[in-house]
């Protein structure tokens, strides 16, 4: 097999092969940058095109777009507070502090470097290891998959710091958000009102572009022509070379997050935001200042980066090998795959190897060009953005986002539902209920359910199955661990105050 | 059979279409489901070549309108202008299993049949590394310890579901159904040995041949792509269902415009590079056009409702 990887690398670097990777990664790039436009998004309006282009063109297309979109969502959630993807949510909590104290450009370097660097190893991970790590994924079933659920929900709980009950709040709320739509088991609908166009559930773009993109849009325009600008000295744009010797104190944080990204990628359904999530939480425990983070640690930045990154490739893991996508953007590009012929599983791998080997080069090279095409591209076009007049940039977001959120399903209930969801967004935000859980809520809310009734279901009702083999057992301990963990800290540390008190 | 069908639509093909000026717009496929998934890619491929056929700088363009498992879609070309110019894709038995188990804008007769391609038979899998080696120690283990064996599906009210629920009526054997979210979460369920049987359309196995056993399928012949594998007729339960998959308008179409894009799409058919095209994505094909297709799709409408009847799903 690594020979056929060999033999898979010169038809990858012909000229209109390498060429399409780059013209993805740039179109990546300003795709994620864009609050409303997703990689999804762009690939299923890709995916039709590539019907008339050669395999690994339109592979490679997708394989740059795909790693460019996760690093472009950076952009805007550094400068202006707005994901410009799902995954990039927990990039805002320490890129926008840190650009508002003037080090939005180095914000935006640690970005682009771990998002390269967790796109290079989640591609080796698909490389190298791809039939091993596919067995990882058949080890969860239904019941394994709720454990994680539970565990990301249950972490993110924690992660936040500030009031735990409003964050309760707001996961109830994204949680309650996650049940509307056809059950995930007889189809029933809940809370639909008869409109076919709630059945499917409420996506997660419109949510995020209505909940994250709209309150900050508002707070642009609440101050006006207040156009003092920011030069790229504030910017704190200095050559990367020179920015790259203050990044290198992030060894530990890029390896543990890839880690995690690449695992959170095999698994089936959780994606690129509970990855980023998680791991910026591991990155915050394991700090020695875990104080400074959320107020600008651009380690923070790092954590998040490099796993959102490092779960592109390896979603495809499952994708190729078993045919289940790992996440939204790995179920379009199996589309792609299909419109070609390839049909996934262990045959694609005997039948095709020229072709899959090239895909996993391809997005080897994607992930290394981020650096050279990113790097120059976001701090000397994008983060100059922030030069433009204020009213300006607000129109320009808010119509951006009527064309994304509209262009998922072409329906204007879309974009009223994500109007509706910008003015809850809006008072939570002036509330100072935290606006995170409910993405999550969203996500593993629906995913938890949908798990935890196909395992009972499995075990005929029986909830013992819940905690039938070692797989669910570690996930329960962690689960424990994650909650338990900070209480104990916290006693352990009142008791010491009041020992030093005596 | 099928043979002498497609002999019927070719002589009525020799006689010249009235409606030479048709098309003189474009021609829009509805799609109820996101593009690139199975069936968007058999429609793009059915348009390109549709296109081609139709010749004269004719278009042929594939929309997609998804949501609520493909019911916006079909709702769509139902309620469409019978002017040829809206056209979709038509999958049984799921379009008319979703009229069943809530309110939907059409039925079975608010659609012109004009040909169906792809006939997905189901089969009834185990994994590879299951003790079970032939549908009667499957069996066996359901009818003697009831709802011990596991059975997992794509979903509720399709054809795994139909599947399932007719080869339990047959045997008199009782599954406990697990619908997972489609037919890879399925599959690979089944692979991990989370689930202990299944049914999923035999395209599904293909990728999988040396991970997945397939005990029966359920179709009146055995198939071409897996002749070692028994029907379940054979082994005598008469239990048939597939996934159909083909191209419909709206109700009350003029009679010579059927005429016309039924044979066109006949002569699509029968191109060996669009042939060639299915294959390669893994489409079994089966062309039943016109009255035909219309006679299945209202059997499917029959069995879907005898389901729905004696034990409705939600």
């Amino acid at each position: 097999m690594y020979l056929d990887l060999l033999h898979a690398l010169p038809e990858v670097l012909s000229f209109t092969n390498f060429a399409a990777v780059i013209i993805g990664v740039i179109a990546g790039i300003v795709v994620g940058a864009m609050p409303g436009l997703s990689a999804t998004m762009a690939i299923s309006v890709l995916v039709p095109f590539t019907f008339g282009l050669e395999p690994l063109v339109a592979l490679g297309l997708m394989a740059g777009i795909y790693n460019g979109a996760m690093y472009g969502g950076a952009i805007p959630a550094v400068l202006l507070r707005i994901p410009g993807t799902p995954a990039a949510v927990a990039t805002t909590f320490d890129g926008y502090p840190m650009a508002q104290k003037g080090e939005g450009g180095f914000a935006l370097q640690v970005a682009v470097v771990s998002s390269s660097i967790g796109g290079v190893a989640s591609a080796f991970a698909l490389m190298l290891l791809a039939p091993p790590l596919s067995k990882v994924t058949l080890l969860f079933g239904p019941s394994e998959v709720f454990w994680v659920a539970v565990f990301g929900l249950a972490s993110i709980i924690f992660l936040l710091g500030g009031s735990a009950i409003k964050g309760l709040i707001s996961a109830c709320f994204g949680v309650f958000v996650s049940v509307i739509g056809s059950d995930p088991i007889f189809g029933t609908d809940r809370f639909t009102f008869g409109q076919l166009e709630l059945l499917d559930g409420i996506n997660i773009v419109i949510l995020l572009v209505g909940l994250y993109a709209l309150p900050p849009v508002i707070d642009l325009l609440e101050v006006p022509l207040k156009t003092d600008g920011v030069s790229s000295s504030k910017l704190g744009t200095e050559p990367l070379w020179r920015a790259l010797p203050r990044m290198t104190r992030f060894w530990k944080t890029w390896i543990r997050s890839s880690i995690i990204g690449i695992w959170i990628g095999i698994l089936p359904g959780a994606g690129g935001s509970m990855a980023a999530f998680i791991s910026y939480n591991e990155a915050r425990r394991a700090s020695k200042t875990p104080d400074t983070w959320g107020k600008g640690e651009p380690e923070g930045v790092a954590a998040a980066e490099t796993a959102n990154n490092a779960d592109t490739a390896s979603a495809l893991i499952p994708a190729l090998t078993l045919g289940i996508p790992g996440t939204a953007v790995a179920a379009v590009m199996l589309g792609g795959l299909l419109i070609h012929g390839l049909q996934p599983g262990p045959m694609l791998f005997r039948d095709n190897p020229d072709i899959v080997f090239g895909f996993m080069w391809q997005f080897l090279f994607g992930a290394i060009l981020l650096v050279l095409v990113g790097g120059s591209l976001a701090t000397n076009s994008f983060a100059r953005l922030l030069n433009l007049p204020r009213p300006l940039l607000g129109s320009v977001i808010i119509v951006l986002m009527l064309i994304g959120v509209y262009s998922i399903h072409s329906r204007m209930f879309d974009v009223y539902l994500m109007l509706g969801f910008g003015a809850i967004g809006y008072v939570m935000d002036k509330l100072n209920f935290p606006l995170p859980p409910v993405v999550l809520g969203l996500i593993l809310g629906g995913f938890a359910e949908e798990n935890l009734r196909l395992a009972l279901r499995i075990g005929r009702g029986d909830w013992t199955i819940l905690f039938a083999n070692v797989t669910s057992l570690v996930l329960v301990a962690l689960t424990v661990a994650v909650v338990v963990g900070p209480m104990i800290k916290r006693h352990f540390d009142k008791k010491r105050e009041a020992g030093g008190e005596v | 059979m099928k043979e002498i069908l497609a002999a019927l639509t070719i002589t009525g093909f020799a006689a010249a279409p009235a409606f030479a000026e048709f098309p003189d717009k474009p021609i829009k496929i509805v799609v109820g489901y996101s593009a690139g998934g199975g069936t968007d890619v058999i429609a793009r491929t059915v348009a390109q070549f549709l296109e081609k056929e139709l010749g004269d700088g004719a278009s042929v363009i594939v929309k997609n309108i998804p949501g609520a498992g493909g019911q916006i879609g079909f709702t769509e070309v139902a309620k469409a202008a019978p002017d040829g110019y809206t056209l979709g894709t038509f999958n049984l038995p799921a379009a008319l299993a979703l009229t069943k188990d809530r309110s939907a804008d059409y039925d079975v007769n608010s659609f012109t049949y004009l040909a169906n391609f792809v006939e997905d038979s189901n089969t009834v899998v185990v994994s590879a590394s299951s003790e079970f080696k032939t549908l009667e120690e499957l069996l066996a283990l359901a009818k003697k310890n009831p709802g011990a064996v596991t059975f997992g599906l794509s979903s509720l009210g399709g054809n795994d579901h139909f599947a399932a629920n007719m080869l339990a009526d047959a045997s008199k054997a009782d599954f406990t159904l697990v619908p997972f979210k489609g037919a890879a979460m399925a599959r690979t369920a089944l692979l991990g040995g989370h689930v202990a049987a299944g049914t999923m359309a035999l395209s599904q196995t293909t990728s999988f041949k040396d991970e997945i056993r397939v005990l029966a399928v359920l179709s009146d012949e055995r198939s071409p792509f897996r002749p070692d594998v028994p029907t379940a007729k054979e082994l005598g339960y008469d239990v048939e269902m597939s996934s159909l998959r083909g191209i419909v308008g709206p109700a009350g179409m003029d009679a010579d415009l059927t005429g016309k894009l039924r044979d066109v799409l006949n002569v699509v058919n029968k191109n060996p590079d669009f042939q060639k095209a299915m294959a390669d994505q893994g489409n079994p094909m089966a062309f039943i056009a016109g009255d035909a297709f219309a006679d299945l799709a209202r059997k499917q409408d029959g069995v879907a409702q005898a389901i729905w009847d004696k034990s409705p799903w939600k």
